[in-house]
């Protein structure tokens, strides 16, 4: 069986505009489902209420791990598994481990950061994530409330508060999940 | 080929394994049991062996078996298989059996290596009082000629094979017919050394009585032998001793190169000229030669004379030396230059009866007074031996000519040409090619296609001497043997038992050989009792030299020319008689008398032609002799050690000249020059040479061989046609030769178009007499300034040394002793598999030798130039050089570059301290040999062995392939190749010491390069082992004359050099 | 954000909104190719399969058909591989580098920029496969220990760090450009007009729909990678000049590779940049995106790092000099006056004299004088890397090994070879990608566009009237 959830759906020309209207639109209590936009707006995060995102330290984390494995790589293999006198150094000299376990590093920490921030955001190829105006990834700013989680406001007085705050069109989308 | 390498396997097995072989064996030497025989055999016996009586039987089963193959043409009845092994045989282990090479105007007693019934290897016999051990280039090559693919499958006949039966009928009828109508036969030969074949040609002579034999020698001596004729009343080649003489005179006698027996001489020289703190006692070379010969280039002294004046310097020596010893001189007009001809003098006569004075001129006249001078100063019988002569140079030039006269005149029936080929090296050899054509019969023994063969109606291919029975006789007295080690490849038989079936002989030469012995060898000794014992001894020493006792010390020095005879012979006509001079209170006159009309050299040197236009020297390469071994490619691809050029014979001349012409030799690129000799003219690229006498050109003969293989035919130009027979000998020097540039550029192969150390201390030198005040002299060590004061630059290291704990392995080069004859380089080739690249790349600087011979000239004094001016006259040598060898193979670096920096770590270092190559891990990148200071680290660029572009590489034929080294993988296309101190050697050693429980001894283990240098000038050994010579040097050395090349940037190579040092001569007791 | 100088003059010009951005940029990829490109793009595969034939040619003879020896183990392989690596350094120092400045003109070429990037890396790469003796055995060269018994990679070696290097710089350049990558591929999938495409791009945008916390995750993204990307472009140079600077090789042992590659790299990078870009510009019609002003800008890095090479080159020598070695001067002596002098001065005409033509403004804001030189400065890099490599092993320590080198067609037709593979994936790429990034221009289109303002964004008008 179906579920489907109702959604109104402001469309902005402007991207401080739509900003302005986050605000304010959460200032009358009406909880935004999510801003969508063509481009970064800044400050947004702060208006949706958003946290701030802990990719960086799972970057920190990747890396960590990276510097070991590299590290541990070289150090087994040259110094453990098979030593051999290779232009009269040590089994294992250190200066000659620098580079290949920073490349490890910087490798581990980009493909894992990367991975994580696709995933976190369910992004893949052939994901489908809603799309409630395809003009977003033109030049429209799109607002979307959804109806089922603001039982407080009619859907009329949530498209004239859009309206007010400079939306151009508010449309009723439905949407299956 | 493959129905023939059946043939050969088979053979072998079958016939070693007669059944009741061991059986009789055991029968026949009851002696053996008899320890006090054993003991005899095993001092300084050539196999290293742990039971005497089962080597006895190795020698003993392997003659048996190839006497009877080398008698008949045994039928092979059936294969056995290997699990019934022969006797001796053993898969995996190398079997020695001592021979001797005698071919091309050299001699080398030796040792041949046979793998799996395959000879791979030749090594010098050390038992030998001759050759000590030593070999030479083409000694070494020799094995390689074995597996020509080019050689006769069997007889032919009139260009068509046919079967040994019908051939030697068809030859003895003729034979018969032909001495029946009294028909001249002539059987021409080179310088035959064996003693039994001589016999053998005696009794063909008996069995035909029209029948003659001519000795001719490419490259004669018959100057020589006729100077002693007269001189002695008896033709010889003296028997020199270069080890005993402190002062070497040579007048082109390039005697470390080609000149009568380089191999033995190089070992006597050298022995003169090793130096360390506790004998600062060394030989002087002076040099008077036109062109730069191996000899000019280790002489002290050099001055570059011009060939035709030789009779003058050699008459101005005489005078310097009578005027000090106060005999009668003779008027010659004084040479041009006389530099250096009185300190040879007074150093002559300093050292009476030690000095030497040589000459390679083929004008008996010279020759004569050359004697004389040996004779003032008391050389005859000591330096110049006149009892142990040697048998190196027979040849008689008046004969051949003698000899083609008739040909020419049609008054021959018969010739018979064994091992030698004038249609290729005689000067008038086309004519004789005609000549031969039309004779009723022409038989070659030569054993693979030549010019003269070709002419020829019957070829009956002899056995190559790896597959023969044979003796010599390289001095009188001192006999070695030649036995077969291998079941000839072909249908081929020895010359000598096709000369016996012909004068229808019932015995081989085998039992002939044997019964030749029996007569003339065994009586005279008196150490063996019976035959059998002295035979099979003789064969496994592979020497006998009854009279190897120190007689030269019995000859006492010759007659000074006493006051009284002076008086009677103050006109220049002065006699000489040694007779009469013994009897004063001179010390006792030498064996032989000595006696010389001067009168007649005087006026016939100061007659001689005198120079006109260029002076042309065609001289032989140390590596392609008289071109008989035109198709073995190691030589074609050996480069000249002066030269430094290959695949090519070319026109040396000097800095003047090439001024003159406008020749700039750049890269290899040079021009054609058109050289034009009594109305002959050829084309050869120039090069230029540094020290050569600015009238004199040369050029090598040799080469531009129009029969002889794939590797061989038309590699450069024939110039034989240009030797002189004028004045009756053979005379490679000619005169009146016009030069003049063709514009057309030509490209010549070199291995180093360098020639100059730019300054650098890669090379440290010094004179005697700088070494005698300060065994240091010339050793430069490289200081850093620190804090604390000067360090070695040595010193600084990142890290802590590994450890060697067991053995460190190490090599010590005498560049004192190294005289560049290149016998390392062959040697080298042989052990390695190393491939054959040919002309186009070289050119590319390709070759592949894991070890060279570098070759650099000393330039003038730069000091006064400006910095950006320097590196541009370092570059040009100078015109009258000192010339120095360096042999360089990898390093073995015990802070290795190269190893650092291979990705995958397919180059590393062992314990031993060995820098090991891992074939089959490289990948190829070449950064290591990027990386290697010394340029010693070669890539496969191509896959030699499969590649068709060079089909003259020996592994691309199954024959080719039998001589390669079954201990040595042969490299795949793509990866790096170098110098493994022949890794496989050093194991093969360890593993016996470890069978016997004990360390290898110093010495047991030679890598190739050590073990063929004719000049010991290679030490190999454990630098851990405190009783190796190796150790030795390094203690005594230390600071002094040990250095290491490039050592300032801290490589720390196991490789080290001894200081070059030049006997100079001091004005003092001038 | 939004605050700009007003000293600073557009960087997106000819009055364009956020639509005509979209219009402007997508166009290329929904259109049919035109004429221009097909020709361009037929010759570039031509050139390549030549370039095939001649690696067959390399690869199934041997390494003896390129011109190399005994002494010269290296030459046009490594040049050409040390030449294309230098170039792959402009994108991902543009897109990093330059956004951690906030440089905001990088903008309109980062894209084009980082595509270039990784393909002139996949050309390196392409060398370091070449030059092996033994190419289908390279991958021995990784850590791929017990296949073949637990024999490992030599870590000490500069080679296994440069495939350490390049292949994690491949990597990141290939993930922070698809990254980049990713909305506007959503654009094109909703402007899409067939189903063909809709689907391929919409696969390839991974389902973006802009969402404001997927913008704030990307951002971070975006600036860690740019943060990792910056030592990392620094490192790959340096590793390669290592390649060089740990031998004993006079000219090689130099320690002031590292700084003196990596200008280069910077250098030879913008160059190429400029010279695509002048070209696309044209092609595509860009020229309100891609203005003067960004012409001008790197230009003047090119004039920057070309100085710092300058200064570089002088060093070596002095160094050389001061060290009194034999071998350090005589290598550089021998570099300016020996027989490769011709490659010497090449280089030094091509790489420092003629980028300082630069110093005037009337060269630098010229397009055609920007287009010859930066190929110029191109020439002149490959020069560099030849002279380094070549003059410095032809003659190093031992005389009697010194040689020459002569490059046969197959050295040439290799390094062809990577051309026609470079231009080939360009011009894919030029087709069927934004060859701009248009959320980005969006992005600074206000602040930095030359708009005239709409009635309907006060602030906007407010910020960018100037």
């Amino acid at each position: 069986m179906s579920h489907s959830s109702q959604f109104l759906v402001g469309v902005f020309d402007d991207d401080e505009v739509v900003l302005n209207a986050v605000r304010s639109v959460r200032a009358s209590g009406v909880r935004v489902h999510e801003v969508y936009s063509p481009f970064p707006i800044h400050g947004i995060d702060d208006a949706l209420g958003y946290k701030r995102t802990r990719l960086d330290i799972a970057a920190f984390m990747f890396g960590c791990c990276g510097f070991l494995g590299a590290g541990s790589l070289i150090g087994l293999t040259l110094g453990y598994d098979w030593p051999m006198n290779i232009g009269g150094k040590p089994f294992a000299p250190l200066p000659d481990f620098i580079p290949v376990t920073f490349e490890g590093t910087v490798l581990c920490t980009a493909l894992g950061m990367v991975a994580t921030f696709l995933l976190a955001s369910g992004l893949f190829p052939g994901s489908t994530k809603t799309v409630f105006d395809a003009r977003f990834s033109d030049d429209k700013f799109i607002l979307a409330v959804e109806l089922d989680k603001n039982h407080g406001h009619s859907a009329e007085q949530i498209t004239k508060l859009l309206k007010s705050n400079g939306a151009t069109e508010v449309n009723l989308k439905e949407v299956k999940d | 080929m493959s129905e023939n390498s059946k043939r050969y396997w088979r053979s072998t097995q079958e016939l070693t394994n007669e059944t009741g072989f061991v059986r009789n064996a055991n029968e026949e030497f009851p002696g053996l049991s008899n320890p006090s025989h054993a003991n005899n055999e095993a001092k300084g016996s050539g196999m290293e062996l742990s039971s005497h009586r089962r080597d006895f039987l190795k020698v003993m089963g392997f003659s048996i078996a190839a006497a009877s193959l080398a008698a008949c043409e045994a039928p092979v009845k059936k294969a056995i298989p290997l699990l019934n092994k022969p006797e001796e045989y053993e898969p995996g282990v190398a079997n020695w059996y001592a021979s001797t090479y005698a071919e091309d105007g050299e001699y080398a007693s030796i040792l041949v290596k046979t793998r799996e019934g395959r000879p791979i290897k030749i090594e010098g016999n050390t038992l030998s009082s001759i050759t000590k051990g030593g070999t030479s280039t083409r000694i070494q090559a020799s094995v390689l000629s074995l597996y020509d693919t080019e050689r006769f499958r069997g007889p032919r006949a009139a260009g068509k094979n046919v079967q040994w039966a019908q051939a030697d009928d068809e030859i003895a009828a003729k034979l018969k017919e032909i001495s029946a109508s009294n028909g001249a036969i002539r059987i021409v030969t080179g310088s035959l050394l064996s003693p039994a074949s001589k016999q053998v040609i005696a009794d063909f002579k008996a069995a035909y009585p029209s029948a003659q034999h001519v000795t001719y020698d490419t490259n004669s001596a018959f100057g020589l032998t006729k100077a002693c004729k007269i001189a002695f009343g008896e033709s010889f080649v003296p028997g020199y001793r270069f080890d005993k003489a402190n002062i070497v005179v040579s007048f082109g006698a390039d005697f470390l190169g080609t000149w009568i027996s380089p191999a033995e001489f190089s070992k006597q020289w050298v022995s003169g000229r090793k130096v360390n703190k506790h004998n600062s006692n060394m030989s002087r070379l002076y040099s008077f030669e036109g062109t730069m010969s191996l000899t000019s280039a280790n002489a002290d002294h050099r001055n570059a004379i011009r060939p035709t004046e030789e009779g003058q310097y050699v008459a101005a020596l005489y005078n310097a030396v009578a005027k000090l010893t106060g005999a009668a001189t003779i008027s010659v007009a004084a040479p041009a230059n006389a530099k250096f001809i009185d300190e040879a003098a007074a150093d002559l006569v300093h050292h009476k009866g030690t000095g030497l004075v040589v000459s390679g001129s083929n004008d008996f006249n010279i020759q004569l007074l050359v004697l004389a001078i040996n004779n003032l100063v008391g050389n005859i019988g000591t330096t110049v031996g006149t009892e142990a002569t040697s048998n190196m140079k027979q040849g008689d030039d008046e004969a051949m000519s003698a000899f083609v006269k008739e040909l020419g005149a049609g008054s021959v029936s018969a010739a018979i040409f064994w091992g030698v080929n004038p249609v290729y090296d005689y000067p008038q050899g086309a004519a004789l090619k005609g000549a031969i054509s039309k004779l009723p019969l022409s038989v070659s023994f030569a054993d693979r296609p030549d010019e003269t063969a070709e002419a020829c109606q019957f070829v009956c291919p002899d056995n190559h001497y790896l597959e023969s029975w044979n003796d010599a006789e390289p001095l009188k007295g001192y006999y070695s043997l030649t036995q077969p080690v291998i079941s000839p490849l072909f249908k081929t038989r020895q010359a000598q038992d096709s000369l016996l079936k012909w004068s229808s002989a019932k015995a081989d030469f085998y039992t002939y050989l044997q019964e030749y012995w029996k007569a003339h060898m065994y009586p005279q000794q008196k150490v063996r009792d019976n035959f059998r014992d002295f035979w099979t001894y003789s064969l496994h020493d592979g020497i006998f030299e009854p009279k190897n006792a120190d007689w030269r010390t019995h000859a006492a020095a010759a007659p000074a020319v006493t006051g009284h005879e002076a008086d009677s012979h103050t006109e220049p006509s002065g006699l000489v008689h040694g007779e009469t001079a013994a009897k004063s209170e001179a010390p006792a006159s030498s064996a032989k008398g000595f006696s010389v009309d001067l009168g007649s050299v005087t006026s016939a040197i100061s007659s001689s032609a005198k120079g006109s236009g260029f002076d042309l020297v065609l001289y032989e390469s140390v590596g392609m002799g008289s071109g008989r071994s035109a198709n073995n490619p190691w030589l074609q691809e050996f480069p000249d050690p002066i030269s430094r050029s290959c695949w090519e014979n070319f026109v040396s001349i000097s800095m003047t000249t090439a001024k003159e012409l406008g020749v700039v030799v750049d890269e290899g690129d040079t021009f054609l020059l058109n050289v034009t000799y009594n109305g002959v003219s050829m084309k050869l690229p120039a090069l230029v040479q540094p020290g050569q006498n600015k009238n004199t050109i040369s050029i090598a003969v040799g080469y531009g061989r129009s029969v002889a293989g794939k590797a061989g035919v038309n590699v450069g130009k024939n110039v034989f046609p240009w030797i002189s027979t004028a004045n009756g000998y053979a005379s490679n020097l000619v005169t009146g030769v016009k030069l003049e540039k063709t514009g057309e550029e030509y490209k010549v192969a070199h291995v180093q178009t360098h020639h100059t150390i730019m300054g650098r201390d890669i090379i440290q030198e010094a004179t005697l007499s700088d070494y005698k005040k300060d065994p240091s002299a010339g050793h430069v060590s490289h200081l850093i300034s620190t804090p604390e004061g000067p360090k070695k630059a040595t010193d600084f290291s990142l890290w802590n040394r590994h450890e060697r704990p067991n053995h460190a392995w190490g090599m010590s080069i005498d560049l004192n002793a190294c005289t560049g004859c290149g016998a390392c380089v062959i040697s080298c080739q042989a052990e390695n598999n190393i491939p054959v690249v040919g002309k186009q790349e070289v050119l590319n600087r390709r070759e592949m030798h894991w070890i060279r011979i570098d070759r650099y000239y000393s330039t003038n004094d730069v000091s006064a130039l400006g910095v950006l001016d320097r590196p541009g006259a370092l570059e040009i040598p100078s015109d009258d050089p000192e010339v120095v060898f360096q042999p360089l193979m990898c390093q073995h670096c015990n802070n290795a570059p190269c190893e650092t920096v291979c990705p995958v770590a397919a180059t590393t270092h062992s314990t031993e301290g060995l820098n090991q190559m891992t074939y089959n891990r490289c990948v190829g990148t070449r950064y290591c040999a990027n990386n290697c200071p010394y340029k010693v680290r070669r890539f496969n660029w191509f896959s030699y062995p499969d590649n068709k572009d060079f089909a003259i590489n020996p592994a691309q034929t199954d024959l080719g392939r039998m001589v390669l080294n079954p201990d040595v993988t042969v490299r795949a296309r793509g990866v790096i190749e170098k110098c493994s101190m022949c890794v496989q050697r050093i194991q093969d050693g360890k593993l016996t010491a470890k069978r016997d429980n004990r360390r290898p001894k110093d010495g047991e283990i030679e890598t190739a390069c050590s073990q063929s240098c004719p000049a010991d000038a290679i030490v190999f050994g454990d630098m851990n082992d405190p009783e190796s010579r190796i150790a030795g040097i390094m203690e005594t050395e230390y600071e002094m004359r040990s250095y290491r090349v490039l050592e300032e940037i801290n490589t720390n190579p196991s490789v080290s050099y001894l200081t070059k040092i030049r006997n100079k001569a001091e004005k003092a007791h001038a | 954000m939004q605050v700009t100088s007003p000293v600073r003059e557009p960087l997106v010009t000819g009055g364009k909104t956020l639509h005509d951005v979209t219009n402007d940029i997508a166009r290329h990829v929904e259109g049919k190719p035109t004429r221009l490109w097909y020709i361009s793009f037929i010759i570039s595969v031509i050139v390549m399969s030549y370039g095939i034939y001649c690696l067959y040619n390399t690869w199934w003879v041997g390494l003896g058909v390129w011109g190399l020896n005994k002494t010269v183990g290296w030459a046009w392989d490594i040049t050409n591989f040390v030449w294309w690596v230098g170039i792959g350094h402009a994108g991902t120092l543009i897109s990093a580098v330059l956004l951690l400045f906030r440089q905001k003109w990088r903008a309109s070429i980062n894209r084009a920029a980082e595509a270039m990037t990784i393909f002139a890396v996949l050309c390196a790469a392409s060398f370091i496969m070449m030059h092996a003796g033994r190419a289908w055995l390279a991958y021995w060269c990784l850590p791929l220990g017990n296949t073949y018994g637990t024999l490992w990679v030599n870590f000490n070696s500069p080679l296994v760090w440069d495939v350490f290097a390049i292949s994690t710089y491949l990597t990141v350049s290939v993930v922070f450009w698809y990254i980049g990558l990713i909305p506007d591929l959503a654009t094109i999938r909703d402007r899409a007009q067939n189903s063909i495409s809709r689907f391929v791009y919409g696969t390839l945008a991974f389902g973006w729909n802009g969402g404001a916390k997927d913008w704030s995750r990307y951002e971070a993204v975006s600036l860690v990678l740019a943060g990792l990307s910056t030592p990392l472009v620094l490192s790959v140079h340096t590793i390669v000049s290592m390649d060089f600077a740990t031998s004993v090789i006079p000219g090689w042992h130099t320690t002031i590779f590292p700084p003196y590659f990596v200008a280069g790299a910077i250098f030879s990078g913008f160059a190429m940049v400029l010279t695509l870009m002048l070209v696309t510009r044209v092609t595509f019609k860009l020229q309100d995106y891609i203005t003067m002003g960004h012409i001008e800008s790197m230009n003047k890095i090119i004039l920057l790092t070309g100085s710092i090479v300058g200064v570089a080159y002088i060093t070596e020598f002095f160094i050389a000099a001061y060290s009194g070695v034999d071998y350090e001067s005589y290598c550089f002596i021998n570099r300016a006056f020996g027989p490769y002098w011709w490659a010497y001065w090449s280089m030094m005409s091509c790489n420092v004299i003629s980028p300082q033509l630069f110093w005037f403004k009337k060269i630098r804001t010229s397009i055609t004088a920007t287009f010859i030189l930066s190929i110029i400065v191109n020439i002149g890099m490959w020069f560099e890397r030849f002279v380094i490599i070549v003059t410095s092993l032809h003659r190093d320590y031992l005389p009697s090994s010194w040689a020459m080198f002569h490059p046969t067609r197959f050295d040439i037709g290799d390094y062809i070879f990577s051309f026609g593979f470079f231009f080939t994936l360009f011009f894919l790429f030029a087709k069927y990608l934004p060859v701009i990034n248009m959320f980005e221009i969006k992005m600074i289109l206000k602040s930095s566009g030359d708009k005239k303002s709409k009635p309907a964004d006060v602030h906007a008008a407010k910020t960018t009237t100037v």
